[in-house]
C-alpha cells in the first residue's frame, strides 16, 4: 500500500512538471530568442538556446523606425497609470457610495449598472463612442480613450470594493459622524486607509489589464501612430509587410512587453491570486 | 439655512439630504458614462441597422427591416463564424475544465512540495496580452518556426506543415493556445472551490474505506457543484466572445474560416481591421442579433444548470 502511494504520487508529479513545462515553454522560447542574431532565428529556428548571446536586437529595437520601441513604452506607461489611478479613485468612491451611502433610486441604479455585465453591443460601439468624443471636440487618439475610461463603470470592481466595506464595522461610521464628520469625509478619514488590501488587488489587476490592452487603442491610434502603446505596436509590426524579415524585432519587442507584467507576477502575485479567486467566488 | 436642512430630513425620514446629495454628485460621472456610452451605443445601433449607412451622408438610405432579412437569410458567412465559435467552445472546455479540475486536485494535497510555484506559473499566460499570446503562437506555428523544427527533427513529420493553410490545423492551434492561455485560471478558481469543502468528509470517507477516486465522485463533485456552475458560465462567456485573440493569431486564416462571431464583427466592421468601407447599419444589426444570442445563451445556461441542481 505504502509503495502504491509513493508510485501515485510520483506520476502526480511528474504530470504537473510536464503541464508547467508546456506552460513556461513559450515564453522562455520567445525571450531565449529575442538574444540570438537574426541569423539565426531565420536559419536554426529549432534550436532552444542562443548560440550566441546578443543584445543587438534591443539595441535595434531601440533605434528602430518601424518599431518605435522607447516612445511606444512611454505611451504604455502613461495610459496605464492612467487608468490604474481613475480605476482606483472610482471604485473605491462607487464601491462606497453603493454600499454605505443613503439615496433614493440607490437599489434600481445598482441593479442596473449590474446588468452591464451581461449586456454587450461588442466591437461596433466604437462608432457611436468615437462619434460622442468627436461632438466634444475629442479627435480620436490615447488620451481620448482615457477621457472615455473615466466614464466607464468599472462595475466588477465596484461588487469587490462594496462587499469589502459591507465586511467592515458600522461601528466606526457612526463614532466618526458623532465627532462630526460628514458623508464624504468619513470616506477620506476612516475607510479609505481601510481599502488598502483591496486597493492593492484591484490596482494590479486594472494595471494588468490596462498594460494588455490591444483592441480600443489600436483603433484610437489609428491616426496617430505616435501614440501606439507597445502592445499595439507589435502586433502593427507583426501585420506588416516588413514582418518576415523582422523577427528579431518582434521577439525583443514582444520580450520588452512582457517584462512589467513579468515583474508585477513576480513581487505582486498574491494580490492577482487573490484578485482572480474573489472573482470567482463572488461572480 | 440649518433650518432649512432639517426640514428635508423631516420630510424623507431618515434620509439625510447633504450625504443624499454627495452620492448624486459622485456618482454623476457614472451615469452619464451611462446615458452617454452605454444607452446611447444601443439606441445608435438600433436606428442605423435599419438603414444602408457606410459613413458617407449622401449614400445613407433607409432599408427597413432589409437588414434583418439578409442576416437571416443571405449571410453564410456570418453563420459559419456562430459554427466556429460553438465548436471552438465544445472543443475547448472538455478538455480544458477537466484538466484544470484534475490538477487543482493534485494541487489540493497538502503533501506536495512546491504548490505556490505550480499555481503561480499556470495561470502565469492569463496575465499576459491575448495580443501577445497571438502574436507568440503565430511565431511557434510559423512555417519555419521551432514548432515545425522539433517534429522534423524527431521524425514526427517529414516537411514542415503550413498550420493556418488548412482549417483543421488552424483550429488545432487556436484551441492549443486558447486553452494554454485559460487554463490556470480555472485552476485557480477550482483551487478555491476546493479548499472550501470541509476535510471531516474526506476522512469519515477514508475510515468507511473510500479509496480517491470513489471520494472525488461522492464528495468532491457534488460539495463543488455550485462553484463549478459559476466557473462553466464564465468559461462559456470568454470562450463566446473570443475576439481579438483569434484576429492576431489565425486572422481567420484560411480564408476567413476560423473567425469565431467575435472576431468576425471586429475584422468587418471595426476600423482599421475591416476593408474598404464596411456598411456600418448592417453591422449594427447583426451586432444588435450577436448581444441578443449572448444573453440567451447565458439565460439557457443559467436555467439548464439549476434545473440539473435541483433534479440531483
Amino acid at each position: 500500500m505504502e509503495r502504491r502511494n509513493r508510485i501515485v504520487n510520483l506520476i502526480c508529479y511528474l504530470f504537473l512538471l510536464i503541464i508547467l513545462l508546456a506552460t513556461l515553454f513559450p515564453l522562455i522560447y520567445t525571450i531565449l530568442s529575442s538574444f540570438k542574431t537574426n541569423m539565426e532565428l531565420l536559419s536554426d529556428p529549432g534550436r532552444i538556446f542562443p548560440e550566441r548571446f546578443t543584445v543587438d536586437n534591443y539595441i535595434r529595437a531601440w533605434n528602430s523606425d518601424s518599431l518605435q520601441i522607447g516612445r511606444m513604452f512611454i505611451n504604455s506607461v502613461l495610459y496605464t497609470l492612467g487608468c490604474v489611478m481613475i480605476m482606483l479613485i472610482e471604485a473605491s468612491l462607487y464601491g462606497y457610495v453603493f454600499a454605505r451611502g443613503k439615496f433614493r433610486g440607490k437599489r434600481i441604479l445598482f441593479l442596473v449598472f449590474s446588468s452591464l455585465m451581461f449586456i454587450n453591443l461588442g466591437s461596433i460601439t466604437i462608432y457611436p463612442l468615437l462619434e460622442v468624443l468627436a461632438s466634444v471636440k475629442l479627435k480620436s487618439s490615447l488620451w481620448a480613450l482615457l477621457v472615455y475610461k473615466i466614464f466607464a463603470i468599472p462595475i466588477v470592481n465596484i461588487y469587490l470594493v462594496k462587499s469589502y466595506i459591507q465586511s467592515l464595522p458600522i461601528a466606526l461610521d457612526e463614532a466618526a459622524k458623532i465627532d462630526g464628520c460628514g458623508f464624504v469625509g468619513i470616506f477620506f478619514r476612516i475607510i479609505r486607509p481601510m481599502l488598502k488590501p483591496i486597493m492593492a488587488t484591484i490596482g494590479m489587476l486594472s494595471f494588468n489589464s490596462s498594460w494588455n490592452e490591444y483592441l480600443f487603442p489600436a483603433v484610437f491610434t489609428m491616426a496617430k501612430p505616435e501614440q501606439q502603446t507597445l502592445i499595439v505596436g507589435i502586433i502593427a509590426l507583426k501585420n506588416s509587410s516588413e514582418s518576415a524579415v523582422s523577427w528579431d524585432l518582434m521577439f525583443a519587442g514582444t520580450t520588452i512587453s512582457l517584462i512589467p507584467v513579468l515583474l508585477a507576477f513576480a513581487f505582486a502575485n498574491r494580490y492577482f491570486v487573490k484578485g482572480i479567486a474573489m472573482g470567482a467566488l463572488k461572480g | 439655512m440649518h433650518g432649512k436642512r432639517k426640514n428635508v430630513t423631516k420630510e424623507f425620514g431618515n434620509l439625510n439630504f447633504s450625504e443624499e446629495m454627495a452620492c448624486y454628485l459622485i456618482l454623476i460621472v457614472p451615469i452619464v458614462g451611462f446615458l452617454v456610452f452605454i444607452l446611447y451605443p444601443y439606441l445608435w445601433a438600433g436606428k442605423w441597422s435599419f438603414f444602408n449607412y457606410t459613413g458617407v451622408a449622401s449614400q445613407t438610405r433607409f432599408v427597413g427591416w432589409e437588414n434583418f432579412i439578409n442576416i437571416f437569410t443571405k449571410d453564410k458567412s456570418y453563420w459559419h463564424a456562430w459554427l466556429v465559435t460553438l465548436k471552438f467552445t465544445m472543443l475547448k472546455l472538455p478538455i480544458e475544465i477537466p484538466l484544470a479540475l484534475l490538477l487543482a486536485t493534485i494541487l489540493q494535497k497538502d503533501s506536495l512540495r512546491g504548490k505556490g510555484i505550480f499555481r503561480s506559473v499556470y495561470y502565469l499566460p492569463s496575465i499576459i496580452s491575448v495580443a501577445i499570446v497571438g502574436a507568440i503562437f503565430s511565431n511557434l506555428f510559423d512555417f519555419r518556426g521551432v514548432i515545425n523544427s522539433c517534429l522534423m527533427r524527431f521524425n514526427i513529420i517529414q516537411r514542415p506543415i503550413d498550420w493556418f493553410a488548412d482549417y483543421s490545423t488552424s483550429m488545432a492551434v487556436l484551441l492549443t493556445a486558447s486553452i494554454w492561455l485559460s487554463f490556470g485560471v480555472n485552476v485557480l478558481y477550482f483551487m478555491a472551490a476546493l479548499s472550501n469543502v470541509p476535510v471531516e468528509l474526506y476522512e469519515a470517507a477514508s475510515v468507511e474505506g473510500a479509496g480517491r477516486i470513489r471520494k472525488f465522485f461522492s464528495i468532491t463533485l457534488p460539495m463543488i457543484a455550485p462553484v463549478f456552475q459559476t466557473i462553466l458560465l464564465l468559461a462559456i462567456n470568454g470562450t463566446l466572445q473570443t475576439g481579438e485573440f483569434i484576429i492576431v493569431l489565425s486572422n481567420g486564416a484560411p480564408g476567413g474560416t476560423t473567425f469565431t462571431v467575435g472576431a468576425y464583427l471586429i475584422n468587418a466592421f471595426v476600423p482599421g481591421f475591416a476593408t474598404g468601407s464596411p456598411n456600418i447599419g448592417y453591422g449594427s444589426a447583426l451586432s444588435l442579433v450577436t448581444s441578443v444570442f449572448y444573453c440567451l445563451i447565458a439565460v439557457a445556461y443559467m436555467k439548464v444548470s439549476t434545473r440539473l441542481a435541483n433534479n440531483s
